[in-house]
């Protein structure tokens, strides 16, 4: 479905290296581009994949690759260089278990911090998280819309549970969803590679081999995409990149409450850990628990306002993740003050229903 | 070292397990070269006594569970790192054996650059290269190595140069280099294959004794389950179409 929302979103190039459990992306890339007119490229290794993309989004052309905790390692030399040159990019890293080659056929969501903290600087990078068939077909097209408006690279970010289960669903049902197309600079319009006047600004893209000059550098650059060092342009460019998604972060906000009114507790989860959260919620209330439910579904930037909202006369949150040392609740750990937060974690396997329950009637 | 039996109920014993390979029955798919490479290589250094003194490195791939068939010291590395860790392994300890022991995907795609470095600066180590045209382990995939109008699960319609280049004759390219010392293509699917594939292990061992550089074995292999074949069918298409590409016999070897 991942590649079918890709196809939908108006995507015409892939690259991609064999790495279960993404390979069925890759294959469904192979399968149907051609079809439309789009290339699907076999790379020597990750890092010539993510490239090829780069390349092919900087002539214009809507770009993705997909992959896995070990091709992920190898990519993020080029997810900062398409985060520092502004080219949309959106990257599909289907977690399996880590660390290292880890256990290519078991599920994880491990991958969490070390996909969104990628980066030198730690800047803001979004990150979109299915929970099953269906929203692989709508975040992926969700994915190439940020990815266009705001020049960045987008991370889908799934796991083997949810690329490699088979679902059924309704093709009439699914939303129809139209493709953004890439804000281009009108010809003569703009002075540079990445014009604006507020760093909060998105500068129209300008496609290379098109009528005007473009530079385009991985290294700290004036908003020429020129080369400098330190000068106050080229700090400002540094700030704009973080400052253009920080700015908008409500913009960002994709998530599930189900909220329940006098409700103490509040079980967070996200990607296919919160279809069991979910259902532990349910079955909490049907033996006549109050209890609150929030799935997160863009975890980068964290959806602030969203989390206060649910927190409201919450005493206890869990976070439900199926990693060992609970990176979400960590990152969700300062917006969470005057709570007590306890982890549901696991690693190996998928934390059950019956798990959560459990966890939420554990005495404090 | 463990006891080898030489008669069994009376009768002679003409064919045994080296003790350099554990009893664990391997996971190879029926028929696939793997299994046999790792006898051959394995034969070798029981008979060069030299178990206790040999270190291998397999990466990811069909044979990650390597080290559950050889005995002795191996370590898996990183998908197409192998050369490298062996690399490091063999200049701390540079009177132990060294191998790596690679598929095509990891030596001859992600790992190229490894590959042609470590031949260009004569590591002292041997590098048995596993040709299959394809990535076995995620399923049959292209590789560099995949033949022209070969199917793959990543080319449906057989593979085009014009979209996905030409086969990578990476044994030939490392032929070139003044650090190679010793090239040479062979395969496994006949005894008299198998017994050339042993004396090309067995000079590369000796080399590597006398510190002469970089000795590097391409196994033209099949993969049954990649090409969607029988044992027997992969090996007729594997003389019909590998060897004329890839054709078994030396490419560099030692002057003098
Ligand atoms: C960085 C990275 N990318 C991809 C993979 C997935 N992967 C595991 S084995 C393999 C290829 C194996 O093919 P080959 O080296 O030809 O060996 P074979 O399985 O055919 O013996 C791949 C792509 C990985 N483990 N790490
Ligand atoms: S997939 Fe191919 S290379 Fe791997 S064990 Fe099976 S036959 Fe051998």
């Amino acid at each position: 479905m991942i590649a079918e929302g890709a196809v939908q979103a108006g995507c015409r190039f892939f690259a991609g290296y064999p790495i279960t459990p993404a390979t069925g992306i890759f294959k469904g890339m192979v399968d149907m581009l051609p079809a439309q007119g789009g290339l699907a490229l076999s790379a020597p290794d990750e890092i010539s994949a993510i490239a090829y993309a780069i390349g092919a989004s900087l002539r214009g052309i809507k770009s993705m690759t997909a992959t896995s905790g070990p091709g992920w390692a190898l990519m993020t030399e080029s997810v900062q260089y398409a985060l520092m040159t502004e080219t949309p990019l959106v990257i599909t890293l289907v977690q399996r278990l880590g660390p290292s080659t880890g256990g290519a056929t078991q599920g994880a969501q491990g991958d969490v911090l070390f996909a969104e903290y990628c980066t030198s600087g730690g800047y803001t990078i979004p990150v979109l998280c299915p929970v099953n068939a269906t929203e692989c077909y709508t975040l992926t097209i969700l994915a190439f819309t940020w990815a266009e408006l705001y020049r960045t690279p987008v991370i889908l970010l799934t796991d083997k549970e949810i690329a490699m289960t088979a679902e059924r669903i309704d093709d009439d049902v699914l939303p129809n969803m139209t493709a953004q197309e890439r804000l281009t600079s009108k010809s003569g319009s703009a002075v540079g590679t990445y014009d604006f006047d507020f760093p909060q600004e998105i500068p129209a893209f300008r496609p290379v081999g098109g009528l005007e000059k473009v530079t385009v550098t991985g290294s700290a650059h004036d908003k020429q995409g020129r080369l400098q060092k330190n000068t106050p342009e080229t700090l400002e460019v540094l700030k704009h990149l973080e400052e253009k998604i920080r700015w908008r972060e409500n913009d960002f906000c994709v998530v599930e409450t189900d909220l329940q009114k006098g409700a103490e507790s509040l079980v967070v989860s996200y990607g296919v850990t919160s279809r069991a959260a979910a259902e532990a919620v349910a079955r909490a209330r049907a033996d006549g628990t109050k209890v609150s439910f929030l799935g997160i579904k863009s975890l980068f930037p964290v959806p602030r306002r969203a989390v206060a909202r649910a927190l409201k006369g919450i005493r206890t949150v869990f976070v439900a993740e199926e990693n060992y040392t609970g990176l979400y609740r960590s990152v969700l750990l300062p917006l969470l003050g005057g709570t007590e937060v306890r982890g549901i974690n696991k690693v190996g396997s998928m934390i059950t229903p019956q798990e959560i329950l459990a966890a939420l009637s554990e005495p404090a | 070292m463990e006891h080898v039996a030489t008669s069994v109920d009376g009768m002679e014993l003409v064919y045994e397990r080296p003790s350099t390979l554990t009893d664990t029955p391997m996971h190879y798919c029926p028929g696939c070269a793997h299994g046999v490479v790792h006898r051959v290589l394995m034969e070798v250094i029981q008979e060069m006594g030299i178990q206790d003194r040999t270190v291998g490195v397999a990466p990811v791939g069909c044979s990650v569970f390597a080290y559950n068939y050889m005995n002795i010291d191996m370590q898996e590395a990183a998908h197409g790192r192998a050369s490298a860790v062996a690399t490091g392994i063999k200049r701390i300890l540079p009177d132990r054996f060294v191998f790596s022991y690679q598929g095509d995907g990891d030596l001859a795609a992600i790992g190229t650059g490894e590959t042609i470095h470590t031949a260009n600066r004569g590591e002292n180590i041997l590098v048995v290269f596993i040709n299959n045209a394809i990535y076995g382990m995620t399923g049959g995939q292209m590789a560099p190595t995949t033949l022209l109008g070969m199917v793959t699960s990543t080319t449906p319609y057989g593979r085009e140069s014009a979209v996905m280049g030409f086969p990578l004759k990476i044994t030939d390219l490392v032929a070139q280099l003044p650090g190679a010392y010793y090239v040479t293509r062979q395969s496994v699917h006949t005894p008299t294959a198998a017994r050339k594939l042993k004396k090309a292990i067995r000079n590369s061992l000796e080399y590597q004794k006398q510190n002469r550089g970089t000795c590097f074995i391409e196994v033209v292999s099949n993969c049954p389950s990649g090409w969607k074949m029988t044992p027997r069918e992969s090996n007729e298409w594997m003389e019909k179409n590998m060897f004329p590409f890839y054709p078994p016999g030396d490419l560099k070897i030692p002057r003098g």
